[in-house]
């Protein structure tokens, strides 16, 4: 079972109890009686409680607080489950709220409710560095009683030892964390956070140690300050997805500290808040003059293949093309490696053979639709509304193109087979509203039908998430986002709250397409094959903390907008492709930033 | 309210190619264009304007019609003032999706009095001769449905697009006039005696 806390067990009692009616008058039913465990598992301290009777099956326990606001998840395990799973359960609405308390766990007013007989829905366990503090019974009550309170400040049931076994919690406890008294209240024992041993962890979130850090920093403070950004907000991420439970779940104070530490002026918010609202500002300073290489050419781009056609040094590779782009003569081959229809390591042969098998799929799988006739469509009403949106939606994809434009043009036509196919090739996905845009820029590179239509589903399987029923993936990243956006800007973070716009739906299609509509074609081009997630993954970048480093200076665009015309008379944001990427200035404004409750 | 503008949330509904977008372009900026993308997301515009000595701001909120699109649209329906429901007359299947338009904008707008909520119907694109949607059919559902008025737009000709929002905003500010009298004869009267009644506590 996943619930069970696997790990070395440091210390085990029977006979530790929960009240589960207290404050009521107490009858034998509404004690609890359980096993608690210390285990250390891996570089965690584990502290468990689970009722005797419970079976090993935890998913009841997660059922039970579905439907409950307040949380999200209620049991951990070292393994985290990916945020999706229990995201999965929300209503179909965008509820940022509840996705951003992403964070606590515990026990909530709806557990608290529970019939006692379900006592599976009492177990709880959390990691040490969560512990904040401990609260200890008056003396001689009897037995002995501790409360334990987590950073977020949730505060577990009390657990009661009928049995004895305290004072050896807490020796067992005071191996790995520093516990002392209060001076508000003698009863309580707080949690030193200074503790080494478990800052141990959040250091390996920084490949190199403080002090290279610090001279970088005094070197080029921009470059270090966003290098080690793009590693917070990786780490961030991490936290938000619960893939590494190394890193997973640091104290926001060590972060403040340590942070503090290596950058002068950061600023910290020291007041806790649930959630990472840690650091509240960054100032990275003025973004300096950023030298851009030329594209990478046909002649340098061939001498990275050996004389079997296997490119070598890929990585060096890719960083030239994160510097400068590729000359648009290359673009037809990179691409094609770019977005994985081409493995790196294959011979020219291999890849000759691939395409010819990948071509043949392709023309069988258009057969399949070319060949539904018109009556086996009119009883298929998911594949005629399919087909019915597609052929709206070419009509109006980039038709201003010399690609695209006018009547009866074949690129509108391949557009059109190429989605159609690609509702055969993944049905339950079908045609999603936007694909039209991912193609349009691949088709026109690639200027073949089955070529662009394999890219095209290489790029689809990077942003799968993002078109499926619940847009988990939109809704994630808009989560991050919004993180990333309080790091560097928290007070165009709280502007944006106060008018209502902190869910940024703004950046819905910014996001979702990828900037296609922000920028012209050609520069999408650019973009597209500089920021890939391959490219950003081998330069250690994350792909939103690139992204959001042309936020930055839309940041600005867009307050003035909103400073300057608080009225919004008839402004038109329509959405220019502006010029040039290099000043990456994003002009499109958001027209949409006013979120449910800014109805009036 | 005199002197004071008010702000007008009007949305629009309906599948995917009715011309929502074109609809609202065409009436804030008196444009058509042949060559425009299918929206993404939620985008909005505002226009004012003044309908019988009232002067109105109108946001007018344009959504993305695809089914997918449900979860991030929905949520923009809360404090609507008036529903556009759009249907093109050149595609039936846009016309028989009202129900489910009207129905999903109640639920998530959370209208409290959905019988005397106001919604205009637009049959959009009458430029196109080949009708799949007569005026009697599109009339007869509305009759039936609420008496919901309806236009036959053509956001390409700029036929009837102007009537139609301003009728939304007639509507709107029927309603307003009408719980504003609720209010007045409701009013209890505090400088009134109250008969002398005796108390027990």
């Amino acid at each position: 079972m996943e619930g069970i806390v696997t790990g070395k067990v440091v210390y085990d009692h029977e006979g530790v109890f929960i009240h589960s009616s207290c404050g009521k008058m107490e009858d034998q039913d509404s004690l609890i009686p359980g096993i608690l465990r210390v285990l250390e598992k891996d570089v965690e301290v584990i502290v468990d409680w689970r009722p005797l009777e419970e079976t090993l099956d935890s998913s009841n326990i997660l059922c039970a607080v579905q439907d409950s606001n307040s949380v999200v998840e209620w049991n951990q395990t070292p393994k985290e489950r990916p945020i999706t799973e229990h995201q999965n359960s929300y209503e179909a609405e965008w509820d940022m709220v509840n996705t951003v308390s992403f964070k606590k766990k515990y026990f909530s007013k709806g557990g608290v409710q529970n019939p006692v007989n379900n006592q599976s829905q009492w177990s709880f366990f959390f990691s040490l560095t969560e512990l904040k503090s401990i609260k200890q019974n008056k003396e001689g009550m009897g037995w002995s009683y501790f409360v334990f309170c987590l950073k977020d400040d949730v505060i577990l049931p009390a657990l009661h030892f009928h049995h004895g076994g305290s004072e050896l919690l807490l020796e067992c406890l005071e191996k790995y964390v520093v516990l002392c008294e209060s001076k508000q209240d003698s009863r309580t024992l707080l949690v030193d956070s200074q503790n080494r041993s478990l800052s141990q962890s959040f250091e390996n979130l920084h490949e190199e140690p403080t002090d290279s850090l610090l001279q970088k920093f005094r070197r080029d403070p921009y470059a270090a300050t966003m290098i080690n950004f793009s590693k917070v907000t990786n780490f961030l991420v991490d936290t938000i997805r619960g893939t590494d439970p190394a890193t997973h779940r640091r104290p926001p104070q060590e972060m403040a500290d340590f942070l503090v530490d290596a950058i002068p002026d950061l600023k910290i918010n020291q007041q806790e808040e649930s959630g990472f609202e840690v650091i509240t500002r960054i100032d990275v300073g003025t973004r300096p003059e950023v030298q851009r290489r030329d594209p990478v050419s046909t002649s340098e781009w061939e001498s990275y293949m050996d004389s079997e056609g296997r490119f070598h040094n890929v990585h060096h590779l890719k960083t030239m093309i994160f510097k400068g782009g590729l000359c648009h003569a290359v673009r037809k081959e990179a691409w094609k490696f770019l977005l994985n229809y081409f493995p790196w390591n294959s011979t020219k042969e291999e890849r000759s053979l691939l395409q010819k098998s990948k071509t043949d799929e392709y023309f069988r799988m258009k057969l399949q639709w070319k060949s539904v006739s018109e009556e086996q469509e009119n009883r298929n009403s998911r594949l005629r509304d399919y087909r019915c949106l597609i052929e709206k939606d070419v009509n109006r994809t980039d038709r201003t193109n010399r690609f695209y434009e006018g009547d009866d043009n074949p690129g509108v036509v391949l557009l059109h087979d190429i989605l159609m196919t690609y509702c055969m090739y993944d049905f339950d996905l079908g045609y999603v509203q936007g694909m039209s845009d991912l193609l349009s820029p691949i088709l026109y590179v690639m200027e073949n039908e089955a070529d662009a239509f394999w890219c095209f589903v290489s790029y689809m399987d990077q942003m799968h998430e993002n078109f499926e029923e619940q847009m988990q993936g939109m809704k994630m990243q808009l989560v991050q986002l919004s993180t990333l956006l309080r790091l560097l800007d928290s007070g165009f973070c709280s502007y944006l709250e106060s008018k209502d716009s902190g869910y940024l739906y703004f950046c819905f299609r910014w996001l979702l397409i990828r900037f296609k509509r922000e920028f012209s074609f050609h520069d999408i081009h650019q973009m597209w094959e500089e920021l890939p997630p391959a490219v950003c993954e081998v330069l250690g970048l994350d792909y939103n903390a690139a992204s959001l480093s042309y936020d930055t200076t839309e940041d600005c665009t867009v307050k003035k907008h909103y400073q300057t015309s608080p009225s919004q008379n008839s402004t038109v944001p329509v959405h220019p492709a502006n010029g040039t990427r290099s000043n990456s200035n994003l002009k499109a404004l958001p027209n949409s930033v006013h979120t449910p409750s800014s109805a009036c | 309210m005199a002197g004071k503008s008010s702000l007008l949330k009007v949305i629009l509904l309906g599948d995917g190619g009715v011309g929502k977008s074109s609809l609202m372009n065409r009436y804030v900026t008196n444009k058509f264009d042949t060559q425009l993308f299918h929206t993404i997301g939620v985008e909005f515009l505002n226009k004012e304007l003044e309908v019988d000595n009232h002067s109105v701001t109108m946001q007018i909120w344009d959504t993305a019609g695809q089914e997918r699109f449900r979860s991030l649209r929905t949520p923009f329906y809360r404090g609507s003032d008036c529903c556009l429901l759009t249907f093109s007359v050149d595609d039936s299947q846009s016309f028989q999706n009202l129900n489910n338009w009207k129905k999903e904008f109640i639920y998530y707008a959370d209208v409290k009095d959905p019988e005397h909520f106001p919604f205009v119907v637009l049959g959009n694109k009458v430029d196109i001769s080949e009708h799949q949607v007569s005026t009697e059919e599109a009339e007869a559902w509305c009759r039936d449905n609420g008496n919901h008025p309806y236009f036959e737009t053509s956001a390409k000709d700029s036929t009837n697009v102007s009537a139609a929002f301003e009728e939304a905003v007639r509507r709107v500010l029927a309603i307003e006039d009408r719980s504003d009298q609720l209010i007045h004869n409701d009013t209890v009267n505090l400088h009134r005696k109250p008969k002398a009644s005796s108390s027990c506590c």
